[in-house]
């Protein structure tokens, strides 16, 4: 066995391709990958869906599956190489020295195993320990992932914890054996943003504890920012560029790393003064690869003839520590350039109140005992007491995490649902109580929705031209079917996708041309007012800002109302007009951007601006990390929804939050927050992001 | 003139031939298992050109050596079955003759696979089967049964004599007996008499044309009734959900001899009850194309009483031509133009009133999974009607388990309609399905077996192809 010494690279990747077989031909995954791993280091693998940083680490772990191989290139982990061993030197290797940590915590716990034995089994195995041995090790590191109460964790079985425990649950699981390597593929992406906020916090410290090497692998720039040491960002299989964090982020080398930069919303963007530059053109499949440079098709500084002639190898910076780029180009490009003026535009001023919320409440009933029906009947509480209106050509965000009731709000809007108390008004007419069969077809056309998951929203067995032309029918729009089919060429022409696009079904689309057609479709009766259900988060941070800007400009020629849901206050920040906060089902704030976005804040939009990972070096945010989860909405908390996480609690005065629903104060001109701090406190309160002097 | 004997005049070559290399086989398997017990590990490699390269040394070779010796017995089969298509019987035997007798089966079976494999790249699923050698099997032994029943059926093919010709001095004869001189007709009876001294073999090829006329169409019509009330128990949900699943629950939870037998019995069919439930059965389809139609062209009034007066109208004359039965409570229709006979209706009752219960069940736990997609949501947020979520948006990407299921229930109903034969319900006694006569032939089992085993053999090989193309759809679908 070759000698391994603490200053050696834990992990160090040389050249490595993969390659996946299937009956047509060979898929190349990962070209000419390096990297490098040092003991306590973090590397974060940066990159797009398909750019094959998920197989680099499937490749680490040598669990390629059954068409997947690395075609060459080397692996080595403390100087042995990992292609070269057997099945049972990798059986050690694996969980021991190397432990992984997957995207969907419930999908990596065995459902039927209580969480103590899982834990112990990792020592039992590997180290051979006793079981006692193994149970106080498990009991450590739960106390370590910061779960409360370890004895009863250990005795729970995987579903009786919340996501954000479950995951917490995987991180002490692959610690258990203390490995030296950790690999997290997007550990945090199934989570909400203040628990995501936690449980990033923990595997920094953990990191720090038990000096273990990270190999964090994320589409998200300031989860990067946040946990990384060194970054490496991917792109169609191969790395682009690599270096230490504050040489990426700030000097970056590579147009593929400055173009990402530039379309994902950094404070300071706005979608009039300063909107995002989105990435031209579409990611390259595997197979259809162009010659020499893989991003050159959609390059800003692209060469005819140098940068599609040959294979391009990285080259390293001059004059910074380890930091490559693979672009021909580098040196001659003035990187400190401003983006091409991108089309300003004036802001549209919103017109007159077109949806009117007055005190909208929403309760289901929920028998107790499901199986016999009989029993108590015990009532979720979806939404309590909304009241707001939205302006003609407005945007208004609803923000909140999982359960917080913006979906219902969606649904009683939509019609899906019928309201339990209170009125929405359309222009002039009271929907609230009609549902959608009821509702004149004008006001199901006025009326849209644009929804979160682009794999989703197309029907998958019919052409998207059909699932246009039957929207127009359902409406009752065109004369006949020629006329119809002109109307859904026009619309595919509104979401600049090609006529061709009529005959395709769903599958041949990407996911960003997918959600093109959920647009066309919700806009195609002149709707107007459309709800955007997290209209991108699903789509990849190049493709974002396009169907962002898409939304936008469609808006604004039709001067549509805009109800866009997220949990990405980074993106609400860039386009809404105003933002309303919900948490539980109540609107905890509600005001302009600015007013929400500076302080005085509600206490829990400070949480949440302060979870939201920001991707620049030049941010200082507020540190705030929110304890424990999410109350379930089927048994809330008494007095305020937000008091057991609120750290303002003891200033308000604790047996008033606990005991009393706070009132809603306006604070300034359409500015208003629920919550019992005194003025003083709200007024003494300090902005969360702060950017940096330059 | 003389008995043949199973390979004729072949026997000398062939016999040893196909003994051999049978043996071979055998042996090599076993070899092939003791040594990978010992056979150090080696990781694949891969070649130039991607593909991986197979082990180099011994062990590479042992694994190598089975392939080999079954392409050869494979080759070997070919060779006795072409020699056999040109002498025929009296040379190749009783597997010559038979092999002969099925010559139009041959050449659809060749015809089919060549031109479904020459464009399998644009038939979609049906040709992606043809990746799959699993897939291929069954589709070759289902596609078998379907061309003969075919040529069985309409053209008179294949059968060498009619299947309820008696012949004196042939009760029980054994395979390859001569027919007396003076019989017209075929010289042999290939696979023996029974004992009504009939012909097996051609009992055997007439009898999958009444599986093939009844199966499918029998778990069509199971489908129809599933799918119709599936959809809104799993869309609804809620009470409808409840009363329907209990219901089904109930017709599973009977026995389903018991059942046939009260459908068969000469008193419950006085009272009318299969007719009556014939009458429920057989509307659903009507229902079902009603619904499907009006939910598609419900925003253009017009075009859709057209659609649905000219599909609907010949199905309600062909139901109502159906259901109406002389001599049964339900006899109303004067333009009855054809019957089926009772027997068959029975069978035809039974099968589909004891299926529909689980095909109900699939579709309801799809519709469930579908309902929640977001495409579902969309349609309803453009205010469609019910029934066109459920028949537009859901039904059509429920369809890949569907379709699966739809093969394997081919098989069940197969042998439920050989269960059905075996216990004599419902057809008449001297019908050549294959139940029936496994159940003539088991009677002397002992002294005579040749008579039970060739249907026997039959309805394995048909419901074993199904099960092998079932297998090989839900595999191929679920690859890239």
């Amino acid at each position: 066995m070759t000698t391994w010494d603490h200053d050696q690279p834990i992990l160090e990747i040389d050249r490595l391709s993969i390659s996946f077989f299937t009956r047509l031909r060979e898929i190349p995954a990962v070209m000419d990958f390096s990297a490098k791993v040092m003991p306590g280091e973090a590397l974060g693998l940066v990159g797009e869906s398909g750019c094959g940083k998920s197989t680099v680490a499937l490749g680490v772990m040598q669990d390629l599956g059954t068409n997947g191989r690395i075609v060459s290139g080397s692996i080595k982990f403390k100087g042995r190489d990992l292609g070269g061993m057997t099945p049972d030197d990798l059986r050690a290797i694996r969980g021991r020295e190397i432990a992984m940590i997957y995207q969907e915590p419930m999908a990596s716990l065995n459902p039927a195993l209580r969480i103590g034995r899982q834990l112990m089994e990792v020592p039992m195995i590997h180290e051979g320990v006793s079981k006692s041995e193994a149970r106080a090790r498990a009991l450590e590191v739960v106390a370590d992932v910061k779960l409360p109460d370890p004895e009863r964790i250990l005795r729970a079985y995987p579903h009786q914890l919340s996501g954000g425990q479950q995951q917490r649950i995987v991180i002490a699981m692959a610690l258990m054996s203390k490995p030296s390597l950790l690999i997290l593929d997007e550990p945090t992406t199934a989570l909400d943003v203040t628990v995501e906020a936690a449980v990033v916090d923990l595997v920094k410290d953990l990191g720090k504890k038990y000096g273990t090497s990270m190999l964090f692998i994320s589409h998200n720039l300031g989860l990067v920012l946040e946990t990384c040491d060194r970054i490496c960002v991917m792109y169609s299989g191969e790395a682009v560029e690599r270096g230490s964090i504050a040489d990426v982020f700030d000097k970056m080398r590579h147009p593929y790393t400055q173009a990402l930069f530039r379309s994902i919303p950094l404070p300071g963007a706005d979608k009039n003064a300063h909107p995002l530059v989105a990435i031209p053109g579409n990611f390259p499949l595997p197979h259809e690869r162009p010659p020499g440079c893989n991003f050159g098709p959609r390059c800003d500084y692209f060469e005819a003839g140098r940068c599609d002639s040959g294979p391009v190898f990285m080259t390293p910076v001059p004059g910074d520590e380890r930091h490559e780029s693979r672009c021909l180009r580098f040196a001659e490009i003035d990187w400190d350039a401003p983006p091409a003026a991108a089309q300003r535009t004036a802001r549209v001023e919103p017109g007159e109140v077109i949806l009117k919320m007055n005190n909208l409440k929403k309760y289901y009933e929920v028998a107790a005992n499901a199986l016999f029906g009989g029993g108590e009947k015990r009532v979720v509480k979806a939404n309590e007491t909304l009241t707001f209106d939205a302006r003609e050509g407005e945007t208004l965000a609803i923000v909140g995490e999982s359960g917080c009731g913006k979906s219902t709000l969606a649904k009683l809007l939509l019609g899906l649902e019928t309201a339990t108390e209170g009125e929405i008004r359309l222009g002039d007419t009271s929907i609230g109580a009609t549902p959608i069969q009821e509702r004149a077809t004008q006001t199901v056309a006025d009326v849209q929705m644009v929804f979160q998951n682009p794999f989703d929203t197309l029907n998958p067995s019919m052409t998207v031209g059909r699932q246009i032309t039957r929207t127009l029918e359902v409406f009752k729009i065109g004369k006949d079917d020629s006329e119809r089919r002109e109307r859904m060429r026009a619309l595919l022409d509104l979401v600049k996708l090609p006529r061709e696009f009529a005959e395709r079904m769903p599958r041949q689309l990407s996911g960003g041309q997918k959600q093109r057609v959920g647009i066309a479709r919700a806009f195609a009766g002149g709707a107007r007012i459309v709800v955007a259900d997290e209209p991108v988060s699903a789509l990849d941070v190049s493709v974002q800002a396009a169907v962002t800007d898409l939304l936008m400009e469609i808006q604004r020629k039709e001067k549509t109302t805009l109800l866009f849901i997220s949990h990405d206050l980074s993106i609400v920040r860039y386009l809404s007009d105003r933002v309303m906060v919900m948490y539980l089902g109540h609107v905890v704030e509600l005001g302009t951007t600015e007013q929400v976005f500076s302080p005085p804040y509600h206490p829990y939009t400070e949480a949440l601006l302060s979870a939201v990972p920001i991707a620049d070096t030049k941010v200082e945010k507020q540190h705030i990390v929110l304890e424990g989860d999410i109350p379930s909405a089927m048994n809330p908390p008494s007095g305020c929804p937000f008091q057991t996480r609120c750290h303002w609690k003891d200033r308000a005065g604790r047996s008033l939050c606990e005991s009393e629903v706070p009132p809603v104060r306006v604070l300034a001109d359409g500015h208003q927050v629920k919550c019992h701090l005194s003025d003083a406190d709200l007024a003494a309160m300090e902005p969360v992001i702060k950017i940096a002097a330059e | 003139m003389d008995s043949l004997t199973w390979m004729g005049a072949l026997a000398p070559f062939f016999g040893p031939a196909f003994g051999g290399v049978a043996a071979t086989l055998g042996l090599a398997l076993v070899v092939q298992f003791v040594a990978g017990l010992f056979a150090p590990h080696v990781r694949p490699q891969t070649g130039g050109d991607g593909m991986l390269r197979p082990r180099s040394d011994i062990f590479g070779r042992l694994d190598r050596l089975p392939g080999l010796i079954f392409t050869g017995l494979v080759l070997l089969g070919l060779a006795f079955a072409a020699i056999s298509l040109v002498v025929g019987p009296e040379t190749a035997g009783i597997l010559g003759g038979m092999i002969q007798r099925f010559l139009p089966v041959w050449i659809a079976l060749i015809a089919t696979f060549g031109l479904s494999i020459r464009f399998k790249r644009q038939l979609g699923l049906y040709g992606k089967l043809f990746d799959s050698t699993i897939g291929m099997i069954g589709f070759g032994l289902v596609m078998f049964w379907v061309y003969t029943a075919l040529f069985v059926g309409l053209f008179d093919l294949i059968g060498t004599h009619d299947p309820l010709d008696q012949v004196s001095g042939l009760k029980n004869a054994p395979p390859g007996v001569p027919v007396p001189e003076g019989e017209t007709g075929f010289a042999h009876y290939l696979l023996g008499g029974d004992n009504l001294a009939r012909d097996i073999f051609s009992r055997m090829v007439e009898g999958s044309v009444m599986v093939m006329m009844i199966a499918p169409l029998a778990t069509l019509f199971a489908f129809m009734v599933g799918i119709t009330l599936g959809l809104p128990a799993g869309y609804y949900g809620g009470k409808l959900d409840t009363v329907l699943s209990f219901l089904a629950n109930l017709i599973l939870a009977f026995p389903v001899i018991l059942l046939f037998y009260l459908l068969v019995t000469p008193e419950i069919i006085a009272t009318g009850l299969p007719s009556y439930m014939a009458m429920v059965l057989f509307i659903f389809p009507l229902v079902f194309l009603g619904v499907l139609i009006h939910a598609r062209f419900r925003n253009q009034a017009g075009q859709s009483r057209a659609i649905l007066a000219l599909v609907l109208g010949p199905l309600v004359l062909l139901y109502l031509a159906v259901i109406n039965q002389a001599g049964t409570p339900v006899d109303f229709w004067p333009l009855d133009f054809f019957d089926i006979p009772g027997g068959i209706l029975v069978v035809f009752v039974a099968v589909v009133f004891v299926n529909s219960p689980t095909v109900f069940r699939i579709v309801r736990g799809l519709t469930l999974d579908i309902k929640t997609r977001d495409y579902v949501a969309a349609a309803q947020t453009r205010g469609e009607r019910p029934w066109y979520i459920m028949l537009w948006e859901i039904l059509p990407n429920a369809r890949g388990p569907l379709i699966v299921d739809f093969c394997l229930r081919i098989g069940y109903t197969t042998i439920l309609l050989g269960t059905l034969g075996f216990f004599g319900l419902g057809l008449p006694p001297e019908s050549p399905d294959w139940g029936s006569t496994i159940n003539e032939g088991r009677k002397l089992l002992l002294i005579y077996a040749h008579p039970a085993l060739p249907p026997a053999l039959a309805l394995l090989s048909l419901v074993l192809g199904l099960n092998l193309l079932a297998d090989g759809l839900r595999e191929e679908s679920l690859r890239d």
